[in-house]
């Protein structure tokens, strides 16, 4: 599904933010990237979404290669890969319904299937009670459930989640992390940034560890150290 | 369909958002547009004074009362067969004394004229042009033939034409500096309001990238917006043409004394349709530029 090969990063004042990267993620896959603060980790999402290029070597997702894509054909390799933030980046003047409507809507869905997809999407995360509040009447477990949906109710094929638990308190991060597993397990590969030690420890699944840009350990059933 | 609801929902909040910076931008839209409109109907109104004015233009030959008639038979052929002439007219000299009659009938201040007999007036030829430009040529023609054929003198009036037509040009390449200077402000107006309107949704913008979204139909709110300010600009410009036009004319003709040069209705339209379209380039173009900027970074 994604895949990495001899991918860097380099910013022009010559620090690499990726170094020397292979790496291949399978469809269906549940995979935690760990690592300090800078060690490359949402400088990895942003090359799946091709908000970055890659310095040299190839990044493909689903058999695309992502540097090569034309710029027409970016909004459709990012309706493929929905990605969550720590901020969770909604619009507060929309309620969450129009929240999660709103990325079918930018991507001409018609009526009927911005109606009943949005509201799959907020049934599959929990929030149909809360469809007409807007953010700001929400907790930060609700926020994110809210971006969750609004990834989800594309349909991608991966979900990314760059520190999608940074901002909430534990009891509300592992009902996010039952989510996205739960995503996962409905057939979605999911790909989860992350410097939260007990929920990597806790899953025991893929650990794909980086520092400084450099992939440093890549387990099957990892811990969040080694 | 949907998409097309938030893409027109979306412009109008824009435009109705930021109300003072939409009246200031909307305000200078109709202005320049306004001046763009004076510029074509003065054009307008120049080229057709000229073309009445030159449609005036003509050479008189005066003729030689000693002149035979083959002569002058001869000598009207050959003129008539000069592209630029338009018509050649005889006029005898009995009918100069006659038209000298009639016009001091009008003017006391001419009196009768008395018969005595004896009229000291020659028959000429009345040369009418096609063209304006050729009156020169044609009257040095003429007066080459001065003393060795039937002409005796020969009068011609171009000045009037030329003066206009260095008018036109003066006021065309004058109108058309002043008009780049207001297309060039009135789009960096334009600009600067959808980059105002760009940074107010940059969340938005931001999100609809990350789900997806087209480049165009990120832009496409931002365009109809600039278009919605383009739209009233319009509107305002030609409100205030339409009350202006009337007395600004009936001044101008007292003014300058001018025959009044009708524009007709099919004129009208067509600048009404020509501010309209330009107005909703400019507003478009200007929003583009704004859009695709904010997109390239």
């Amino acid at each position: 599904m994604i895949s990495l090969e001899d991918v860097s990063k380099r910013y022009p004042n010559g620090t690499y933010a990726l170094r020397d990267i292979d790496l291949r993620v399978e469809a269906g896959e549940f995979v935690f990237v760990v690592g300090s603060s800078g060690a490359g980790k949402s400088t990895l999402n942003r090359l799946l979404i091709r908000d970055e290029l890659p310095s040299t070597g190839r990044v493909s997702v689903d058999g695309q290669d992502v540097a090569r894509l034309a710029r027409s054909k970016v909004p459709l390799l990012r309706r493929k890969v929905g990605i969550v933030f720590q901020d969770f980046k909604l619009l507060q003047t929309k309620t969450v319904f129009e929240n999660v409507a709103f990325a079918l809507i930018v991507t001409g869905h018609d009526g009927g299937t911005v109606r009943d997809e949005t509201e799959r999407a907020l049934a599959l995360v929990g929030l149909t009670s809360r469809r007409d509040h807007f953010p700001r009447e929400l907790s930060g477990g609700e926020q994110q459930r809210t971006a969750i949906a609004r990834a989800l109710v594309m349909r991608p094929k991966v979900l990314v989640a760059d520190e999608p638990t940074g901002n909430l308190d534990p009891v509300t991060t592992w009902e996010i992390i039952k989510l996205l597993v739960r995503v996962n397990e409905l057939g979605t590969t999911v790909m989860v940034a992350t410097h939260n030690a007990e929920i990597v420890n806790a899953l025991r699944r893929r650990v794909i560890h980086l520092d400084h840009g450099r992939v440093i350990r890549d387990e099957a059933e990892g811990m969040y150290a080694a | 369909m949907t998409r097309v609801v938030y893409v027109l929902t979306a412009a109008w909040q824009g435009f109705t958002r930021s109300t003072y910076m939409t009246i200031a931008s909307t305000l200078t839209v109709a202005l320049m547009l306004l001046l763009f409109a004076f510029f074509v109907v003065t054009d307008r109104g120049l080229q057709s004074a000229v073309s009445l004015l030159e449609s005036k233009v003509e050479l008189v030959a005066y003729l030689s009362d000693d002149a035979k008639l083959s002569q002058i038979l001869d000598l009207k052929t050959r003129i008539e067969r000069d592209p630029a002439v338009a018509r050649v007219d005889y006029v005898s000299k009995d009918d100069a004394m006659k038209r000298l009659k009639d016009l001091a009938s009008d003017r006391p201040d001419i009196g009768p004229i008395a018969d005595t007999g004896t009229n000291p007036l020659p028959a000429s030829l009345e040369i009418k042009l096609a063209s304006a430009q050729d009156s020169q040529r044609v009257a040095a023609e003429l007066r080459a033939e001065i003393g060795s054929g039937a002409v005796t003198d020969v009068a011609d009036n171009p000045q009037v034409v030329d003066k206009l037509l260095t008018i036109t040009r003066v006021l065309s390449i004058g109108g058309l500096a002043v008009l780049g200077m207001m297309l060039f402000v009135a789009l960096f107006v334009i600009v600067n309001t959808i980059r105002i309107a760009v940074h107010a949704r940059r969340d938005e913008i931001e999100i609809m990238q990350l789900v997806g979204a087209t480049d165009r139909l990120v832009a496409a709110p931002f365009v109809i917006e600039g278009m919605l300010v383009g739209l009233f600009g319009a509107a305002i410009a030609l409100l205030a043409l339409i009350a202006g036009a009337g007395p600004v004319t009936a001044a101008l003709i007292q003014f300058l004394d001018i025959l009044p040069v009708s524009l007709g209705p099919n004129f009208l339209a067509q600048l009404a349709g020509g501010v309209v379209a330009f107005a909703l380039l400019m507003g478009a173009g200007g929003a583009t530029i704004s859009v695709r900027t904010h997109l390239a970074k």
